[in-house]
């Protein structure tokens, strides 16, 4: 048994080595975007590609002055606030009512909508809003977009309302709460953190989506992840501009996601794994 | 309290509680299953250029049973699907071990690990685009140090798919290894001491101990995943929009470009509702297995 100790040294050391390399697989290709984007525009297609430069920010005064780069950010804000508000306006009281009943179907029909490829959605939708104007209007795309934050919310606050003991309520109800009022007063408050990372989640999937903006937004709405499908067109020598853009795209969900980092897991499965 | 007052509360009750979640019923039956009926409805007609439309019945399907294309996209959709679901697994379940091996785990390097999969796939889909150019880009620079030939990356016919598969096994991996690790976290440690005394080697344990309790967990991520690479969308739409010629159109590329650069709305449902059955097919499947694993 002497030599264990040194074994399990070894073996640490190991599977720190493995960390680190996994570490730098994940990282370096954003960190290539990040160094890209702050490259001078002569450097950015320098081959052989270079590690050290004069930093810039020129790529994003570029990006500023010739998109509409800040118009489709707040495209892009007001669609994901737009729909994540709608998604906690129905996915709350849902939530809750599935929790309360054990009636599972409502939850389940929210995610199959999930499910379903969106192209599924799109066509109807793009020949119904067609009918009645609403192509690029933030209603239809905030509505397109609260197809994806209903079932985020609904099934990241289903275990969080299944975790309050049933005596809670039985208590408030002996004291003639209604249910509506038991939610709102008594449920809600107790499951805020829950909340907190429905809403993160929502903003994330609705800030990322794609499909939906590219077809119902135009000119005037178009979001910005809708939007870096035209800075790829003018930006094929442009890589310093496309850079900065994927930079600035990707930074919300970002932030936001390291916020809740902790609690992403179990909300990310869907509650199918508590992690 | 009285009978009748009990039942007056209990029906109350029962009201309030349907009133909450009709937002989101009424919400999903018109956004969803209103449009679902409808793109059945389309996929049963033509449409003319002017507008005009004509029942054709299932002509829609016949001809999707004919069409080399569509043929063509569910080999593109299979290829793509069952490359990048075997890296992500094998590499999710090494990362999950690397992760749950290092026990303390600071929140930097949680938030680290998220980040490819909490970033939008079309910003990961323009970083790589960047990084695999076949003239400028770093990742032949990088085969050409090492004395390799450079690639075409994604403007060869011949390796986009596995390009593709590899950008999203870059962006994926960590959430099945984040996935994974919660499962591993939940195995009963009382198991791994059983083998240790019985001088198990590392490698036998997780074949013989680890892997068969970790399969529901691994079943799990594999409909997860699923639900999204059979669907696979932004990544391609991004880089190549099915290209170079088709090589990389998926069913999902190809039905949409039917539907929104060609504007034939018809036989676009019929790709599109094809493409749902195999998805939900896929699921219910997967559902079935995870069944078949459980403990």
């Amino acid at each position: 048994m002497t030599d264990a100790p040194i074994t399990d040294a070894w073996i640490r050391r190991l599977n720190l080595l493995q960390l680190v390399v996994a570490g730098i697989i994940v990282l370096t290709p954003t960190l290539w975007m990040v160094l890209s984007s702050l490259k001078p525009s002569f450097e950015v297609t320098a081959y052989p590609p270079t590690l050290m430069f004069a930093p810039t920010l020129e790529n994003y005064a570029q990006l500023a002055e010739t998109t509409p780069f800040l118009s489709y950010a707040i495209n892009s804000l007001i669609v994901t606030i737009g729909s994540t508000a709608l998604g906690l306006l129905f996915g709350i009281p849902a939530a809750f009512a599935v929790s309360w009943t054990r009636i599972s179907w409502p939850a389940i029909l929210t995610l199959a909508a999930r499910m379903a490829p969106g192209t599924l959605f799109l066509l109807p939708w793009y020949v119904m809003f067609r009918q009645v104007g609403m192509i690029g209007s933030y209603t239809a795309l905030i509505l397109s977009h609260a197809v994806i934050t209903l079932p985020i919310v609904i099934w990241v606050l289903l275990p969080s309302f299944d975790g309050i003991p049933r005596s809670v309520f039985e208590a408030a109800q002996v004291d003639g709460c209604s249910v509506t009022r038991i939610l709102w007063r008594i449920a809600l408050p107790l499951v805020a953190s829950g909340v907190a990372v429905a809403s993160i989640l929502a903003f994330v999937f609705s800030w990322n989506y794609f499909l939906f903006a590219l077809v119902l937004s135009n000119g005037d709405s178009k979001t910005l992840i809708a939007a870096a499908f035209n800075f790829i067109g003018e930006g094929s020598t442009q890589w310093g501009a496309l850079m900065a853009a994927a930079t600035l795209i990707a930074l919300p969900p970002l932030i936001l996601a390291a916020l809740v980092q902790r609690w992403l897991v179990s909300g990310l499965t869907l509650g199918a794994v508590k992690g | 309290m009285s009978e009748a007052a009990a039942k007056f509360t209990e029906d109350r009750q029962r009201l309030e509680l349907a009133a909450l979640s009709a937002p989101a019923v009424i919400f999903t039956v018109a956004m969803i299953a209103f449009p679902v009926v409808y793109t059945v409805w389309l996929g049963l007609h033509s449409f003319s250029s002017t507008g005009k439309q004509s029942f054709v019945g299932l002509a829609n399907y016949s001809r999707l049973l004919a069409d080399t294309e569509f043929w063509h996209g569910l080999w593109v959709t299979i290829a793509l699907y069952v490359l990048s679901l075997v890296l992500q697994l094998v590499f999710g379940v090494w990362l999950a071990l690397v992760l749950f091996h290092a026990k303390r785990l600071p929140g930097i390097v949680r938030s680290l690990f998220i980040s490819p999969f909490m970033m939008p796939p079309v910003v990961a889909g323009m970083m790589w685009l960047v990084i695999l150019d076949p003239s400028l880009g770093a990742a032949n620079y990088i085969l050409q140090s090492l004395g390799l030939p450079p690639s075409e990356w994604l403007a060869s016919p011949v390796w986009v798919i596995p390009t593709v598969a590899l950008i999203d096994t870059w962006q994926w991996t960590p959430y099945v290894a984040l996935i994974v690790l919660g499962g591993l976290q939940s195995l009963p440690p009382s198991v791994y001491e059983a083998a240790q005394i019985d001088g198990a080697s590392a490698f036998k344990t997780f074949q013989r101990i680890t892997l068969p309790l970790l399969l529901p967990t691994i079943v799990t991520a594999t409909i997860l995943r699923s639900v999204d690479l059979l669907r696979f969308f932004d990544i391609i739409y991004i880089t190549t929009q099915g290209g170079p010629g088709n090589a990389s159109n998926t069913l999902n590329i190809y039905g949409f470009r039917v539907g929104f650069e060609f504007f034939n709305i018809g036989y676009a449902s019929a790709l599109m509702l094809t493409l749902t059955a195999i998805v939900f097919g896929a699921v219910l499947a997967f559902n079935r297995l995870r069944g078949a694993v459980a403990w």
